[in-house]
């Protein structure tokens, strides 16, 4: 009886860790705009892309996985955390004007939502878990997904690549600023410098010359 | 190998006449059982090796500084990290006020779990590997990549100024540190042509035995690729996550007992973990140095696999206890300064060098 | 030309080698430890340690209570009171050191007309509670007592040079 219901469960065992999965992406997705705390809410995004990153697994999609943990977990929200540490956020003052936005964010989230319906509810798109083949043992997914962004899709991959190189571009050159009367320190010079430069022998005899 | 630990179970469990019983039970979770059994198999050396490596690591630099080192508990001192781990285990837990609890007592959990996560694909020999991914090497990466979080909620949760300082500390420091041994980790990519760890390996194999690894061809990768490895775990001389003198321990400052001890089991999994990276990616893994060399290759090719990669880890953590030895403390503009100002150039760099020169007949490996 | 050299010299780390290679070799030199409670080092009879008070042979205390020892006292561990004996003698009624406020800097005996508070070589005392390091008269006497012949050695040593 206990074993029947373990090999159904193993069977199964996929959709069992989809829908865990799933289940835990959406209540986190809710802590993150519910939570008062900013650090809890960026903590609880982390959550979503790793259980989005364990979705994606499922699916076979293994390169696409690790790089949402490498990049999205392990560096953008690191540095997102980072800020959001150091902000001193007064609550009160974020909560003013919710009325005032209100109307602007709803019609937002509307518009979110029709475009999810269309994509989902389309005939082509809807079958994607469906669509998933199954590989043989050896698929290299990322050798696949290389192949085909460097050829098929080269142009569009090669333009995002631009914007993002004009957005770092654009946004060092928004905050790079040298304000006077700051002392620095140059490590650069500090590890050029030679005996020479600091120190001066002199040569000094151990008695006062006659007068 | 299951097999023959199968027939080992049996053959212990039917000597008390229990094994029909016994097997009814088990066989249907005997896989994630199997699974579990490998767990334990690379955890539980993993620990002692911790608990080792900090007893080496006192007595090297002992030796370096011309002292003894731990000698008064069992012979040699032998004894002494399972004393401090009992130590530890008893002191008194202490929850700083108005400190985060949850986010407090689970940080350190999250500085463990990673480093000891990371080693479900690490080969110790041809084909034996817990979980034979294909894109490993990817894993290794994001593994280490979420380490940091352990460290930044420790030192956001305990509500402590050096604790967060510490933490910040770390933050950026390895997440800087991250991108050079990314692009290190390319050029062994590229070589390789798989992010399979058992095939990095076996792309190494070759007649002229330790002039075919990577540390040949790559050998500036393999500079990086340990300095980064160095920083990635904040171990001295990049150790301001700690920083002892100005913000006395760093993220870690508010934990004791067992919650302090999780951090430092999760520092020291963490270079070992480095250090077997390093010999698997660079220094050929369970390879033979003198494979295919004309006596001694004959002479020492008896010797097993696992052998060959231990010893390239126990270098390895030697010249972490060595570096910890002799280099003082970097600051953290110079840091951030290596890090961002030569390493990563440097890496970019070579990593279209390296992809050049394996487009010419000169490219051997 | 010098700026090429030194690229070439940072690019191959050659300064942190030249320091790897000093801790190396510093690893296989003979350390210097020296195990304590096993070996110990040789002491100086001019040692500053533990305190005592002395008596003469025949017994009698040393000390006349004139208090100079505790004016040159510059951490102020030293307490004394005094009153006269039956025998119209001035002696102290209480003699006490707070050892964790001394700094060992010998004062004391130096200022002591009669010899009577010296320091001993003892330096491997302890106290387990709070206060165990207040040493009173009796203590000091008994420091004294034991360790007398000790202690005459090594004034004798040093008489010369005072």
């Amino acid at each position: 009886m206990l074993t029947n219901l373990f090999v159904s469960l193993m069977a199964n065992f996929q959709a069992l860790v989809f829908f865990m999965l799933a289940i835990i992406t959406v209540i986190a997705a809710l802590r993150v705009i519910t939570s008062r705390d900013p650090v809890h809410a960026a903590l609880f995004l982390v959550l979503i892309f790793f259980s989005t990153a364990g979705i994606w697994m499922l699916m076979e999609a293994e390169f696409l996985a690790l790089t949402l943990v490498l990049v999205y977990v392990g560096a953008v929200m690191v540095l997102f955390l980072f800020v959001v540490m150091m902000l001193d956020i007064n609550l009160e003052r974020l909560r003013e004007g919710f009325w005032r936005w209100f109307p602007f964010g709803a019609a937002l989230a509307v518009v979110m939502v029709v475009e999810m319906v269309w994509v989902l509810g389309n005939e082509q798109t809807a079958k994607t878990g469906e669509h998933v083949a199954k590989h043989a043992a050896n698929y290299s997914n990322t050798k696949e997904l290389g192949r085909l962004i460097y050829t098929d899709y080269v142009y569009a991959f090669e333009l995002a690549a631009v914007i993002l190189l004009v957005a770092i571009v654009a946004a060092i050159a928004l905050a790079f600023r040298r304000r006077g009367g700051t002392k620095r320190q140059d490590s650069e010079k500090q590890v050029a410098v030679k005996r020479a430069d600091r120190i001066r022998l002199v040569s000094v005899s151990p008695e006062k010359r006659g007068e | 190998m299951e097999a023959q630990i199968l027939h080992l179970f049996q053959w212990f469990w039917s000597l008390f006449g229990l094994w029909d019983l016994l097997w009814g039970v088990i066989e249907p979770i005997w896989p994630m059982l199997w699974i579990l059994i490998k767990i334990v198999a690379i955890v539980a050396p993993l620990m002692i090796g911790v608990a080792y490596l900090t007893y080496a690591e006192r007595k090297i630099l002992a030796y370096m500084q011309v002292r003894v080192g731990p000698n008064r508990v069992g012979y040699y001192g032998l004894l002494q990290p399972i004393v401090d781990g009992v130590k530890l285990l008893f002191k008194e837990l202490i929850v700083p006020i108005r400190s985060n609890k949850f986010l407090f007592a689970i940080s350190p959990v999250l500085v463990l779990a990673p480093a000891l996560a990371a080693w479900a694909v690490i080969p110790f020999s041809n084909g034996v590997v817990l979980a034979n991914v294909n894109a490993g090497m990817l894993y290794i990466l994001s593994m280490t990549s979420i380490g940091v979080y352990g460290v930044i909620i420790a030192g956001w949760a305990s509500n402590s100024k050096y604790a967060f300082l510490g933490s910040m500390r770390s933050a950026a420091q390895m997440v800087s540190y991250e991108l050079p041994m990314g692009f290190a980790l390319v050029c062994v990519l590229m070589a390789a042509q798989s992010m399979n760890l058992t095939d990095i390996v076996n792309g190494q194999q070759s007649k002229a035995g330790l002039f075919g690894w990577y540390l040949i061809p790559l050998f500036p990768m393999f500079v990086i690729y340990f300095i980064s490895g160095v920083a990635e775990t904040n171990r001295a001389p990049f150790d301001m996550a700690e920083g002892e003198s100005e913000i006395v321990a760093g993220f870690h400052v508010e934990y004791s007992g067992m919650g302090f001890a999780l951090f430092f089991l999760g520092e020291y999994a963490n270079m070992i973990l480095i250090s077997a990276l390093t010999s698997l990616f660079f220094l050929g893994g369970w390879l033979s140095p003198f494979h295919g060399w004309p006596l001694l290759g004959a002479a020492t090719d008896w010797i097993p696999g696992i052998v060959w990669l231990l010893g390239k880890m126990f270098f390895i953590l030697f010249m972490f206890l060595w570096f910890r030895a002799t280099f003082p403390r970097y600051r953290y503009d110079q840091l951030m300064r290596l890090g961002w100002k030569i390493l990563i150039p440097f890496t970019l760099l070579w990593v279209v060098v390296v992809a050049a020169w394996m487009q010419t007949p000169l490219w051997l490996w | 030309m010098e700026k090429i050299s030194k690229f070439i010299k940072t690019f191959l780390l050659l300064e942190l080698l030249r320091g790897m290679s000093v801790t190396l070799r510093n690893m296989f030199s003979r350390n210097i430890t020296v195990h304590f409670p096993e070996e110990k080092t040789p002491q100086s009879h001019r040692f500053r340690g533990l305190h005592a008070q002395r008596r003469y042979p025949n017994g009698e205390e040393r000390c006349i209570g004139c208090k100079l020892c505790e004016a040159v006292c510059p951490a102020l561990a030293i307490n004394i009171e005094v009153a006269e004996r039956e025998d119209g003698t001035r002696r102290t009624t209480r003699y006490d050191i707070d050892l964790t406020k001394c700094i060992f800097c010998g004062f004391c005996e130096e200022a002591c007309p009669v010899d009577a508070i010296v320091e001993t070589r003892i330096f491997e005392y302890h106290g387990e509670n709070c206060g165990d390091l207040y040493y009173t008269k009796q203590m000091l006497l008994a420091v004294g007592d034991k360790h007398e012949v000790q202690i005459a050695k090594d004034r004798a040593a040093d008489a010369k040079y005072r």
